[in-house]
């Protein structure tokens, strides 16, 4: 299948593994000839024939999940919308305390199980295994699809998940200053729940990008090998980019 | 490996190798499994554990399926319309019958977080989201109970009510704490689990009470 931009994923991953195991080598020419520049513009959306027209666009777009995308940002952004301006849509407090509760609960599920793996790849969850322990588990998905996230969703990810904390974080403090304390359970609720999402996926992130160079990939172990280690040498360390934004 | 430094490997043989990563180490088999399911695989198996759970309660058999995919879902929805219940449904006034709403939702939330610090701190095994999941499940007897109140007392209002909502609360009361000491107790060493059981007691009986105690406008 898709020999070309796959291998050039795996290039990428192999060359940092050797650049950083062995220091800076100097670029090797390849056995036959060829210069090592040739198999390291991949970095660009190369148009190959094998992909469907479908799949093309796909990779041209900016969006590729239009959805969740809407949906990453919907349930934040109304849950402070509704906090904000709650006296307008009803006089009960009760309505608004449990419209604003559960769309946070909808946020923190769909950003936690749902945007985080499609817009950056990345996941979080708890594990209990048998003796009772729990473990956290951090996921990163390490080789980037033909539906994999391009930089603006990326952008826009983060910045949803960074931004809405810190705007919970004054509403705290204007509810303690303003001393309507019947809004404190909400909004140390809301706070609980965005960081909680915000936490999670810095660990996913950084976690994955500590153990990258130390990964070889399945996918590419049946790879010809004299090409991969010639591949290795004139690989530089700092062509490891994170362009795709699956990092 | 100062031994294999002169060994040389011919060409036309594949070596191949993994390095298993520390962190999150799934083999990518199951990686594509859990990061590439479709939403609708997510949600429906989320629902479907949480259905799972509810009939677990109503039936406290010794499964650990309670205990080891814990979620919150339940308990948030459980506690959300006993506080509902318990408000009375109407507007923000001070002469309501019942507790106020976030009353309710602090003291079910709070003393669930205490018992839970309670067990951990007398050395149970038990995690912290475990023990939470629990109690917020087992609290399920006692949202049926105060429905049944409410129905009850839309009926009428005097002893005969009253002791029929004696009876159900208390029924409901009991089964609560059974459940949740069911799975609760097993994780502490057996001459502590009376210094466990006793603020899960305390803990339905509280709601118990308000339950009883709840007159309508």
């Amino acid at each position: 299948p898709a020999a070309g931009p796959g291998a050039g994923a795996g290039m990428k991953q192999v060359g940092a593994a050797g650049a950083a195991g062995g220091g800076r080598l100097a670029r090797a020419v390849r056995a036959d000839g060829l210069p090592p520049q040739a198999l390291v513009d991949d970095t660009e959306d190369v148009s190959l024939d094998f992909g469907s027209e479908e799949e093309l666009a796909l990779r041209k777009a900016r969006i590729r999940h239009p959805l969740a995308t809407f949906f990453h940002l919907f349930f934040r952004v109304s849950a402070i919308v509704t906090y904000l301006f709650c006296d307008w849509f009803s006089n009960s407090f009760v309505a608004c305390f449990v419209t604003i509760l559960l769309l946070l609960s909808f946020d923190f599920w769909s950003v936690k199980n749902v945007t985080g793996r499609l817009l950056v790849g990345l996941r979080w969850w708890n594990q209990i295994d048998e003796d009772g322990k729990s473990h956290w588990v951090f996921e990163a998905k390490r080789v980037p699809t033909v539906s994999a996230s391009t930089e603006a969703e990326a952008r826009i990810f983060w910045l949803g998940l960074i931004i809405c904390p810190v705007i919970w974080t004054m509403f705290l403090f204007s509810t303690l200053f303003s001393l309507k304390l019947k809004w404190l359970a909400l909004v140390i609720a809301g706070i609980s729940l965005q960081t909680a999402n915000l936490y999670g996926y810095i660990h996913c992130k950084l976690g994955g990008q500590k153990n990258i160079n130390r990964v070889t990939s399945r996918l590419f172990g049946t790879a010809d090998v004299p090409m991969r280690q010639n591949r290795r040498i004139s690989q530089d360390g700092t062509e490891e980019h994170g362009k795709t934004g699956t990092r | 490996f100062p031994g294999l430094a002169d060994v040389s490997i011919p060409q036309d043989i594949p070596v191949e190798g993994e390095i298993t990563v520390p962190v999150g180490s799934h083999s990518p088999d199951e990686d594509y499994s859990t990061l590439d399911e479709p939403v609708k695989d997510t949600i429906m198996r989320d629902l479907k554990a949480v259905g799972k759970k509810f009939v677990h309660v109503m039936y406290p058999r010794k499964s650990s399926a309670l205990l080891r995919d814990w979620d919150l879902w339940g308990p948030l929805v459980l506690c959300v319309s006993l506080a509902l219940m318990l408000q009375g449904g109407s507007a923000d006034s001070k002469d309501d019958g019942g507790p106020q709403f976030a009353e309710v939702f602090v003291l079910i939330w709070f003393g669930a977080v205490v018992i839970t610090l309670n067990s951990k701190l007398l050395g149970g095994t038990i995690s912290f989201f475990q023990s939470l999941c629990v109690l917020g499940y087992c609290v399920m007897p006692l949202t049926v109970a105060m429905l049944v109140c409410r129905l009850v007392l839309l009926a009428s209002t005097g002893t005969v009510s009253f002791i029929i909502r004696l009876i159900v609360v208390g029924a409901m009361f009991g089964w609560s704490t059974l459940a949740s000491t069911a799975f609760l107790a097993d994780s502490q060493p057996p001459n502590r689990k009376a210094l466990v059981v006793y603020p899960i007691f305390l803990f339905y009986f509280v709601i118990s009470w308000m339950i009883l105690t709840f007159t309508p406008q």
